[in-house]
């Protein structure tokens, strides 16, 4: 074998190593959060952003235990564990039991969609909907049923959802309706909200 | 002098008897009289045999060995074992039947895998080379895989970061059927009598599989690992040829062609072609005969008169 033949089959072998070895890669999502996604829109079903500042709290059943610091002259702080320093710092200790609650979306404004999650093991969600400039509140509560799913064992664990039903109070919401019942991370509208008034 | 005349006698009478044979061969030789129909010329048919390979060369039995090897140092493997058939040598149609068998258990997430499942492949391999009387291979061929098949899913607890509690998962028995298509290319060769081995490189596409709320199936039994929709796997099998011996597993027959046998038809119009130009040349032949005859006589009349004028004037 002569040395032109040689070549030959070394680059053959380099090439055929080529074509076999790659970089290592999964399909895991990028995107692994799950969310149920709402949308805005008017009372005629015109998308809109929403222009007022929403905050969404989600009502957790039970109380829990919060301790509140007031200092003369300090704003009051919160917190949920026993703080010695600031009891030091001359501020006055006060032990309240508390709804067990959650802030889920806080002071979000111009916004012509949300994504609030959803929980893993109850088969109904309580969102309660407060606006800036509308003194009342909205609540609305969404029934579904919630799953594990894994897309590879590599990627992990993931809570899907099936939205079964939902209904709400008609503060500023004129009604709502269920868009896609399948609650995952590909990001897909799943609740249309439509407020009350119609966009000029 | 009694002894003479009888070797006479016996000389004469062979030559009596070898008298049609040598009239034979004298008339073979003569020349054809006008009016005279030639014999037709005896055409020996040529045999040319020529080796070709029978439709039908037989079965082959194989294992897979690459199954149980990959079985022993990862998670996946599979008992796969193939009938073939063998036809010309050239077209090999294959049904190749395994149990698949797939155990994951990922270190980062806890997530377990579990499926137990036979799976089908029919196909055909096409033996590229060109000399196919010989017992080494190389073969490309198609594959369709089906698996019909339960898996089993478990994973850690999962918390619910907002609201609260944990639970385990542990779902048994989701249905599924996968489809996949294959693309094999691979060798074989002879080791001993009857026994072969080749080696494969598969490159395989995932068609379909049947979709579940819970989870897509992570490994197919036949197909591998659905990562991606498509995949490369490998094998090498032993292969055992149910046809005993070299001369059954490779049936050789002897095909005759007969090369050069005219028709009848043609043969009588050739012979019908040169006896009309034998003929159109012995009738030139004897004008030509004539007129040199009829040219000759008068010359010779004038040399006559000559000589008689010679004579005459003697």
């Amino acid at each position: 074998m002569n040395k032109r033949k040689v070549k030959i089959l070394l680059f053959l072998c380099a090439l055929v190593s080529v074509l076999f070895v790659g970089c290592y890669s999964n399909n895991c999502p990028l995107n692994n959060i799950v969310t149920c996604n709402y949308s805005f829109y008017d009372a005629e079903g015109n998308a809109i952003i929403y222009t007022d500042t929403i905050t969404v709290t989600t009502l957790k059943p039970g109380y829990k235990t919060v301790y509140v610091y007031r200092k003369l002259g300090e704003p009051t702080v919160t917190k949920n564990y026993q703080d010695i320093e600031l009891v030091n710092q001359g501020y006055t200790e006060t032990k309240m039991s508390q709804r067990n609650d959650t802030v889920l979306l806080n002071r979000a404004y111009d916004q012509s969609n949300i994504s609030i999650p959803m929980s893993y093991f109850n088969n109904v969600d309580t969102l309660i909907f407060s606006y800036g400039q509308i003194a009342l509140k909205d609540t609305i509560k969404i029934y579904h049923y919630s799953y594990p799913h894994v897309e590879l064992p590599e990627c992990g664990t993931y809570r899907f959802h099936t939205l079964r039903n939902i209904e709400a109070s008609d503060a500023a919401i004129d009604h709502i309706e269920i868009s896609n019942p399948q609650v995952g991370y590909e990001g897909n509208e799943n609740v249309k909200i439509y407020f009350n008034g119609v966009i000029e | 002098m009694k002894r003479n005349f009888l070797h006479i006698i016996v000389v004469a009478i062979i030559c009596f008897l070898c008298q049609p044979l040598l009239a034979q061969e004298q008339n073979d030789n003569e020349p054809l009289m006008p009016g005279e129909t030639p014999k037709p010329t005896k055409y020996v048919a040529v045999e040319q045999e020529d080796e070709y390979l029978v439709f039908f060369q037989g079965f082959t039995l194989s294992a897979d060995v690459f199954g149980l090897l990959q079985y022993a140092i990862s998670d996946y493997g599979a008992l796969e074992a193939a009938l073939r058939l063998n036809l010309k040598n050239t077209y090999f149609p294959i049904a190749e039947v395994g149990y698949g068998r797939c155990h994951t258990n990922d270190f980062n997430t806890k997530v377990q895998y579990k499926v137990n499942a036979p799976y089908l492949r029919l196909g055909f391999d096409y033996n590229v080379l060109k000399d196919k009387f010989q017992d080494n291979r190389l073969y490309l061929g198609l594959r369709y895989g089906i698996s019909m098949f339960n898996y089993n899913i478990s994973g850690p607890a999962m918390t619910d970061p907002i609201w609260g509690g944990s639970a385990a998962f542990d779902i048994d028995g989701i249905n599924c059927t996968s489809h996949w298509g294959e693309v094999v290319f691979g060798a074989e060769v002879k080791i001993y009598r009857n026994f072969h081995m080749s080696w494969a490189v598969r490159y395989k596409r995932e068609f379909s599989s049947t979709k579940s709320d819970y989870a897509k199936p992570s490994c197919i039994p036949g197909y591998g690992y659905t990562t991606k929709s498509n995949c490369w796997g490998g094998s090498y099998s032993l292969i055992f040829d149910l046809n005993w011996g070299k001369k059954k597993s490779h049936k050789r027959g002897v095909k005759v062609e007969l090369i050069d046998v005219p028709s009848a038809e043609t043969e009588v119009e050739r012979f019908d072609n040169e006896e009309t130009e034998e003929q159109e040349q012995k009738l030139n032949i004897e004008d030509t005969q004539a007129n040199n005859e009829t040219g000759n006589s008068a010359n010779g009349a004038d040399s006559n008169e000559g000589d008689s004028g010679e004579e005459t004037q003697e």
